[in-house]
């Protein structure tokens, strides 16, 4: 029903499409991937409307189209789903649905109408929600379906899905994947963006690959197997790397131990992993570890001594560092450059800046992590995913930190910037750091984890050595299975 | 090219809107008349520099017309009763920033919701202990040795545009080149990363709010020296005036962004419009229409100018 053809587009010269071919079938789900900057958010934003290619032509049902914008594209039949959700918080799940075109009955708001096309509209996604409770008070995922719902009440043909899944757990992906299925079997089609492998061929019926603004292949996903996708994608075979288990380097010697509710310890060069759902505690722990909440509520030791966590700044004195679960809103100041934010944490202690020896500290981290941005002085908003959480893991190996509490650390980054993010947190274990470490992909934990910890509503549910971790155990765990 | 641009737009304003004025009125472009602008605009300036910071953290300072104006009386007040000038002035300079003080720790103790509540607070309570301690009437004739600061040249130079420049410096080091002034630029970009990241957000906040209460101050020193008075209506919207320079001269009030060289481009970019407006016989009202006009043009410049810049970095 969506055909377009040779597509190009180049922004100040430098071709980010080239001739690109796509086709989308109605009820289909067509899985679009390649890593950060291969074209995939540009040729989105062509076919929803938002950019205009410079040559080639978008067919719909087999007729020429213009987007003028992506109102026009919404008329049509297009809507996307954006990564950073659109609600007002503020408003009632109806009236975001209906956000801009409400059912209007003599001049005011039809109330009733709208409860009942929405509440219809989340059965459709298998969902129920109720139509009058505040955005604000859904959960991640709900307010996804939210989103969808949106989408579905505009009757719209096609949705754009770009990763959809990176905020929300495992249990999460699952109830939104129903919600897919759902809407493919009512004839809508999908275009589904995602850095997690595993749910593409969980989801896809299709899947195109796009390197440096060219068009690798497209094939039924049924007929490529995990290999030739990422090999696809970045040219080599980075999953070696991915998923390489190193031997342990753990040491006896203690790095971390909490002794509280949740009582756990971290042994030098030891990575260990928290799994479990979203909502779980993982996030709160890290943060309240940080003395990010105030005064922590465990005591914590580092290095066997006691230190005392009232605000960040005492965890930093401690060699602490948080790699938080959203690093633009908690990591980076994203207007301020690659060398502020990485002489952010360490450079406090004097009182005048010393700004050559910052300059030289960050190139030296720009080079040994492969930052890619234009040079110490670029503002962090305008690098990518993986390349702003380098920026966040330089700021504290600047800092000199020996504990890593990391949470998410490879969230909606390209494979190729995980592979490298991977490399550095076994370098630093290597190097005999401690590594706590929260992620929702077992997979990562299952390659790093020298030992898993799960938690369940806020308390450890169990623990796993990587021996006998599995993803069935974990999940099981998490679940609030007992052992 | 759009760096330059960016860093000199607000100069170049600056030196067009001269040269207009020096071709519409031969009076404009005189030494006698370009260090009355100066002048004029020190006091301004002086409080723009603490707004300055105020709005690099993101938030907004009301309380500093008032404020101005309470330490205006003060001093005045104090020499009358026989204090020597400079306890006086350290006086003034104490009360500006401990009302300053008290700002910060309202919004970051109390958990005030915006800088607007505290400081319009301040606004009211600084301005009512003005008229209080003065019983409403101007208090004149101040010492002349007090009356250098705000009156007094050294050499052809006006003694008040000597230390505007000495502050500007000061802040200038300060905000760019210390650590603390790099955690209130972090703070003003995002204050949940720069806590994160180990920065004691409030104790900067009620730093900078004591700053901005100590600049007003100095302010009240300068126009009580130059007017011969205190009077307790002294700065009466000072505050917007100091807000206008500030985000003429490029600033944020999404926080993060601004410079004192901007902020001091600004301020005497409105004392210049003014001063040339006055000489062009243009009425009060009209001005007041000119500079509503002139700061929404500015920021809207600002705004394009920012577009333009962001166009080009992302592609970069």
């Amino acid at each position: 029903m969506l055909e377009a053809r040779n597509i190009s587009k180049s922004f100040g010269g430098i071709r980010v499409l080239k001739s690109i071919a796509f086709d989308l079938q109605p009820g289909e789900v067509h899985a679009l991937v390649g890593e950060n900057g291969a074209g995939k958010s540009t040729l989105v934003n062509i076919l929803s409307g938002a950019l205009r290619p410079d040559s080639g032509e978008l067919l719909w049902d087999g007729r020429p189209m213009q987007l003028r914008d992506p109102r026009h594209a919404r008329a049509l039949g297009i809507s996307s789903v954006h990564q950073e959700l659109a609600l007002v918080p503020q408003l009632s799940v109806a009236e975001n649905v209906f956000l801009g075109r409400h059912p209007v009955a003599r001049g005011l708001v039809n109330f009733g109408e709208m409860h009942g096309r929405t509440r219809r509209v989340l059965a459709e996604l298998g969902r129920e929600i109720d139509p009058r409770r505040l955005v604000a008070e859904l959960s991640l995922a709900d307010r996804q379906i939210v989103e969808i719902a949106r989408a579905v009440a505009f009757e719209s043909r096609l949705i754009v899905m770009d990763e959809p899944t990176a905020p929300l757990s495992e249990h999460d992906a699952q109830a939104l994947f129903r919600s897919i299925r759902l809407l493919r079997a009512r004839g809508v089609a999908l275009i589904y963006i995602s850095h997690r492998l595993r749910e593409i061929f969980e989801i896809s019926d299709r899947v195109t690959v796009l390197r440096d603004g060219s068009h690798v292949f497209t094939r039924p996903t049924s007929e490529v197997t995990q290999e030739e996708l990422v090999r696809a994608m970045i040219g080599t075979e980075l999953k070696e790397r991915l998923e390489s288990r190193a031997a342990s380097r753990a040491q006896s010697e203690e790095a971390l131990r909490i002794e509280g509710p949740v009582r756990l310890t971290v042994h030098r060069g030891e990575i260990v992993g928290l799994a479990g759902l979203a909502g779980a505690g993982s996030t709160e722990l890290l943060e309240g570890l940080f003395g990010a909440h105030g005064r922590a509520s465990a005591e914590v030791l580092v290095d066997g001594r006691r230190v005392r966590l009232r605000h960040p700044a005492d965890a930093i004195r401690s060699g602490i560092a948080l790699v938080p679960d959203d690093r633009k809103a908690k990591g980076l100041v994203l207007g301020a450059s690659v060398q502020h934010n990485i002489a952010l944490a360490a450079g406090r202690k004097r009182f005048l800046v010393r700004r050559s020896l910052e300059e030289r500290a960050a190139r030296h981290w720009i080079t040994a992590l492969r930052i890619r941005a234009a040079g110490p002085g670029q503002p962090v908003v305008y690098l990518s995913g993986g390349n702003q959480q380098k920026v966040v893991l330089a700021k504290w190996l600047f800092a000199g930190a020996r504990v890593f509490l990391l949470d998410e650390p490879t969230r909606g980054i390209d494979v190729g910037a995980k592979a490298e993010i991977y490399d550095r947190i076994r370098m630093l274990a290597g190097e005999g750091a401690a590594v706590l470490m929260a992620s929702s992909e077992l997979e990562e934990l299952l390659a790093l984890a020298d030992r898993i910890v799960v938690m369940h509503r806020g308390s450890i549910a169990g623990e796993l050595t990587r021996e006998e971790a599995t993803e069935e155990k974990i999940m099981h765990l998490a679940t609030g299975g007992v052992d | 090219m759009s760096g330059l641009l960016r860093r000199f737009g607000p100069l170049l304003g600056l030196l067009i809107l001269c040269a207009a004025l020096g071709g519409a009125s031969d009076r404009f472009l005189t030494a006698d008349n370009l260090l009355n602008v100066f002048r004029q605009s020190a006091v301004n300036a002086m409080i723009s520099l603490g707004q300055l910071a105020v709005i690099i953290t993101g938030g907004i300072d009301l309380s500093v017309g008032s404020i101005l104006g309470f330490c205006c009386v003060m001093v005045a007040l104090l020499m009358h009763a026989g204090v020597p000038p400079a306890i006086a002035v350290a006086a003034a300079l104490a009360i500006g920033l401990a009302l300053g003080a008290i700002n910060g720790i309202l919004l970051t103790k109390l958990h005030l919701p915006h800088p607007f509540i505290p400081t319009l607070g301040m606004m009211n309570v600084a301005r009512g202990l003005a008229l209080v301690v003065s019983g409403g009437f101007p208090i004149s004739e101040l010492p002349s040795g007090f009356r250098f600061l705000g009156a007094g040249s050294i050499g052809w130079i006006p003694a008040p545009a000597i230390l505007v420049v000495l502050c500007c410096a000061a802040f200038s080091v300060f905000l760019g080149r210390t650590t603390i002034g790099r955690d209130i630029y972090a703070i003003g970009g995002n204050r949940q990363a720069a806590r994160l990241s180990g920065v004691p957000v409030d104790s900067r906040l009620i730093l900078v709010y004591a700053l901005s209460g100590l600049t007003a101050a100095v302010g009240a020193i300068v126009l009580a020296g130059r007017m011969n008075s205190g009077f307790p209506l002294a700065g009466v919207g000072a505050e917007l005036d100091s807000i206008a320079a500030v985000v003429i001269g490029g600033a944020s009030f999404l926080g993060g962004v601004g410079t004192v060289s901007g902020t001091l481009v600004g301020a005497l970019l409105m004392g210049v419009l003014r001063n040339g407006l006055n000489l062009l016989n243009v009425s009060a009202a009209w001005q007041t229409v000119v500079i509503g006009v002139v700061i929404v043009a500015a920021v809207w410049v600002d705004v394009v100018r920012q577009r333009a810049a962001e166009r080009t970095e992302r592609i970069g």
